[in-house]
């Protein structure tokens, strides 16, 4: 009999972490979802009115622009810490004699809170005693750097903060993929008479299109849930400028007491999120299992 | 100690069947082999019979007693492992006593145990090290040591050699045999070196796709397979499996060859199975050493056949020297003395010992006798 | 992070190895800047911000912003400073931590060395819940700790960060054990020992390396967590990162720009002190969080 209770240990092991993600994550989606189709305004509520919500949603000013910005977030947060990261960790990778000392360097931003990050980017861009000051206290009068102040540029003050939190990490992502390169295939290629920068162009770079696709998953995911550092940057302004689906959903729920239209657009987050993830993950497993 | 016995064994993974009846039986104190190509089962097997896997039908009868159902700990058996699987946070003593310890022996009584293992195995001097500062060959023993102490009714070996260097290797092989020969208790040794199974066994279960090929003596498995596969999987270098036709010359059976200039005839023994074979094509096989130098033959043999052959490529290989000749159609490998005197790229005569040679039939694999 | 620098290096001149370099000072400012300005203009007087150069030395140095943020700071409609927060902090980071390590180990061992049918089920779940949204779960975690009595506190923090954790410990732990070989736990099972002992007796002692990677990783998520922080906590349960932003947001008075920094700081400190002593297993947790294996 001790023998079947050992069979069945591993089960009873595992049921808890089981139970606890089936109810709090999928069964809270199923919830969401359920919420999203109703009437909620302060409360839950169960009339159901279909896809209301959604077509709200959709004609919704705030939530336009939110997609807006998280588009434009988005493409220049990853294509921008893409290549910040590849271009360090190339030049990294040049036997540089104090690469232990600038690796840690670029890289601490990734430990610290979004909030604070957005905190000391706040007043480092603030026109009024910030960068702009500064140049003007150095003498350079006509510099002007009032993005954050301004409607029409305050998302890109966004994507600077970001790519300064996150673009030491994409570097390591791709020191590492660099450092995993077969060094016989580098070999050959010199063998081959190809020198340096034709190197990395034609073989390496090409090699990595896996770190390539981490990365791109990594910081599409951060991207989609970007919350924090705007409430701490610019609180979803100036005005609604810098509204993000993350800030939206927040405020539509907990503020402005729409939970039903803020449950949709928190599953049309999940739904952008998960078209990333679910075919990465999946693709991550089945070649997992080959191994 | 006590025989052991697997009776009618299924071992399926879902729908992919792993072993699909196996029936061996090895007495009280035997050493049985079990080998063939990796993906033939024979590690699922020893894992069956270990209790490290459940069988789906079939019995494994240890002694008198039935441990199909039994936890692996309860079955009275001992394991080497093939990665010697020592515990890494653990010192030698640690490892050896671990087992021991779970069981509640009590300290005096561990302390004897570990002493008279650390004697047997020479590897006092190692107790108190940890797995990572041994070598090879040092944890290859503590492995065995871990066995041993257990003093259990049978010992498993899951291909404990192959990641020894070769002459390493060889030693190891020897000592495991003198183990064997000191304890007298019964082993089940896995192993893809065919090598390592004549030299160890006295039982060999030659494997493939979860099937037994051929069960029985190193002598009967190398002299006397059962097919094809038993054939050529068996000696190294390998047995030339040449395809020939059967014909009749002056009131005798031939087998007819390819020779390097038309046709080669060697005469055939006077079986039903070849009889009936008249005319059709069969697999002629002949080992490398039944197919030498005249002056290196087994004089002994009463059917020795000298024809010429052309010689390709020679191979001095130190204690033998090989060459390789045209054949059949195919490239066959003939083992002569060290200094047997043969150039490449000459006819030479060759002596064929026809009473080593066995035939096939081509499509089945089975043996024709 | 492992390797040696490949000898592909552009063998240049001495320009393009000037050029290499400034480059990369360039960017070593770039990522220090904000944490210079925010320092020295902690040790500024707040006149000396308003009317200064935001690069330049105090000329009179202070640390009575650090004092004010840490102690008595307004923060909401207390001037507690940021001290009773950052206690909230440590309450809800130690717990969630530990929890959700344990169980991702254990997690990880069933997955790797028991794993059953449906077990690789489980792990996808698991999986794919490191990566949701959690706007998703908002409405109905806030309606769930209030039916179990936890809206508000500690402990239900706690509970929603050990939840939302699993995910990655089970992986670190699951691809770690992966590697861990099989043979170990089956000569133990011949052995005599058991699930659990040979968990501690066999596994566990070997598994310094990705505990602490995971206990880094957790420790800086639930740490610099805002969402669940501003979504779920009172006064008693207030995480550092919340009270920073209210701090930071205050509408009240003059804004303190030295406490504000000051405050950041102290609220970035715990990360930054885990990531400077042991920044080699905080890269190996970021990167085994990002690709697997």
């Amino acid at each position: 009999m001790i023998d079947r209770f050992q069979n069945w240990l591993p089960r009873m092991v595992l049921a808890p972490s089981f139970f606890l993600v089936l109810v709090f994550v999928y069964g809270f989606i199923l919830y969401t979802g359920y919420l999203s189709m109703t009437d909620s305004k302060m409360l839950p509520s169960y009339n159901w009115v279909g896809f209301a919500n959604y077509e709200k949603l959709f004609r919704l000013r705030h939530w336009n622009t939110a997609i807006t910005n998280l588009a434009i977030f988005g493409i220049l947060y990853i294509g921008i810490s893409s290549a910040i990261g590849l271009l360090l960790a190339i030049l990294l990778d040049q036997k540089i004699r104090a690469e232990g000392f600038i690796r840690p360097i670029y890289l601490y931003p990734m430990a610290l809170s979004f909030i604070v990050t957005g905190t000391a980017w706040k007043w480092f861009l603030d026109p009024g005693i910030g960068l702009e000051n500064t140049m003007h206290q150095w003498g350079w009068d006509s510099f002007q750097f009032n993005w954050i102040k301004d409607r029409n540029y305050a998302i890109y003050t966004v994507v600077i903060a970001a790519v300064w939190q996150s673009s030491g990490f994409v570097m390591a992502m791709f020191l590492a993929g660099l450092r995993g390169v077969d060094n016989e295939i580098i070999k050959a290629a010199q063998m081959d008479g190809a020198t340096g920068i034709r190197i990395y162009r034609k073989i390496i770079i090409p090699m990595m299109r896996p770190v390539f696709l981490s990365a791109f998953v990594v910081l599409a995911h951060l991207a989609i849930k970007a919350y924090d550092l705007v409430v701490a940057l610019t609180g979803g302004g100036p005005g609604r400028a810098t509204e993000l689906p993350a800030t939206f959903m927040y405020s539509y729920t907990f503020t402005r007491n729409q939970m039903g239209v803020g449950a949709s657009s928190a599953i049309i987050m999940l739904i952008m999120i998960f078209s990333i993830i679910v075919p990465y993950v999946y693709s991550e497993l089945r070649s997992g299992d080959k191994r | 100690m006590a025989r052991l016995k697997i009776e009618n064994l299924y071992k399926a993974y879902g729908a992919t069947e792993v072993l699909k009846g196996i029936d061996l039986e090895i007495e009280d104190g035997g050493f049985l082999v079990l080998v063939g190509p990796s993906g033939c089962g024979k590690s699922t097997l020893l894992n069956c019979i270990a209790g490290l896997e459940d069988v789906t039908s079939g019995d494994v009868v240890i002694g008198e007693r039935s441990v199909t159902e039994l936890h692996p700990s309860k079955r009275d058996i001992a394991m080497v492992f093939q990665s010697y699987a020592l515990y890494p946070n653990m010192t030698v003593e640690k490892n050896i006593s671990f087992g021991m310890e779970i069981r509640g022996v009590g300290k005096s009584e561990r302390r004897a145990a570990i002493e008279g293992v650390a004697d047997m195995l020479q590897i006092r001097e190692l107790l108190k090290r940890k797995p990572s500062q041994l070598s090879g060959g040092q944890r290859q023993r503590v492995a065995m040591g871990r066995a041993l102490v257990r003093d259990p009714q049978v010992f498993l070996f899951d291909e404990p050699l192959s990641n020894l260097d070769a002459k390493l290797r060889v030693d190891m092989r020897t000592e495991i045999k003198r183990l064997h020969k000191r304890m007298g208790t019964t082993i089940v040794y896995v192993t893809h070196d065919q090598i390592e199974a004549l030299t160890l066994a006295t039982r060999i279960a030659v494997m493939k796709d979860g099937i037994v090929q051929q069960f029985g003596t190193p002598d009967q498995i190398y002299n006397d397979p059962v097919n094809m596969f038993v054939a050529d999987f068996m000696g190294s270098p390998a047995m030339n499996l040449l395809p020939g036709t059967v014909v009749a010359e002056n009131g005798g059976l031939m087998v007819s060859l390819d020779g390097h200039e038309g046709e080669m005839l060697l005469p055939l023994p006077d079986s039903d199975a070849l009889r009936g074979r008249m005319g059709q094509k069969i697999i002629f096989g002949i080992r490398p050493e039944a197919f030498t130098d005249p002056e290196g033959a087994d004089r002994t043999s009463t059917q020795l056949e000298k024809r010429d052959c052309f010689v390709e490529v020679v191979e001095p290989a130190g204690s033998d020297t090989f060459a390789v000749v045209k054949l059949g159609g195919k490239s066959a490998v003939a083992r002569l003395r060290a200094d047997a005197r043969i150039s490449p790229e000459t006819v030479t005569s060759l002596a064929f010992n026809m009473g080593k040679a066995v035939f096939f039939d081509p499509d089945s694999g089975e043996r024709l006798k | 992070m492992s390797g040696a620098a490949q000898d592909i290096a552009m063998k240049g001149s001495r320009a393009t190895r000037i050029i290499i370099y400034t480059v990369l000072i360039l960017f070593m400012i770039f990522y220090l800047l904000p944490l210079y300005v925010m320092l020295t203009n902690s040790l500024k007087p707040l006149d000396e911000i308003r009317g200064g150069d935001m690069l330049a030395l105090p000329k009179n140095w202070t640390i009575e912003p650090w004092r004010a943020a840490w102690s008595y700071a307004q923060i909401g409609v207390e001037p507690t400073g940021l001290r009773p927060y950052f206690i909230n902090s440590i309450f809800m980071v130690v717990p969630a931590v530990l929890i959700s390590t344990a169980l991702g180990a254990l997690n990880g061992y069933v997955l790797t060395k028991w794993s059953f049918r449906g077990s690789g089920l489980v792990f996808g779940l698991l999986l794919l819940a490191c990566f949701i949204p959690f706007q998703i779960v908002l409405i109905p975690m806030a309606r769930i700790l209030g039916m179990l009595g936890l809206a508000g506190t500690t402990s239900g923090l706690v509970l929603v960060h050990t939840i939302y954790g699993l995910g990655f410990t089970t992986l670190f732990f699951r691809n770690y054990y992966a590697a861990f070989p099989t043979e170990l736990v089956r000569a133990a099972q011949i052995d005599g020992a058991g699930f659990f002992q040979i968990f501690w007796r066999i596994l566990a002692p070997s598994s310094a390396p990705i505990a602490v990677v995971t206990i880094i990783w957790q420790f800086t998520n639930v740490w610099n967590d805002f969402l669940f922080g501003v979504s779920f906590a009172d006064f008693d349960s207030i995480p550092m990162t919340v009270a920073l932003n209210n701090l930071v947001n205050s509408s009240t008075g003059v804004k303190e720009y030295n406490v504000h920094f000051a405050g950041a700081i102290l609220a970035a400190l715990p990360t930054l002190i885990v990531y400077i002593v042991s920044g080699r297993y905080f890269v190996r947790g970021l990167m085994a969080g990002a690709v697997k294996g």
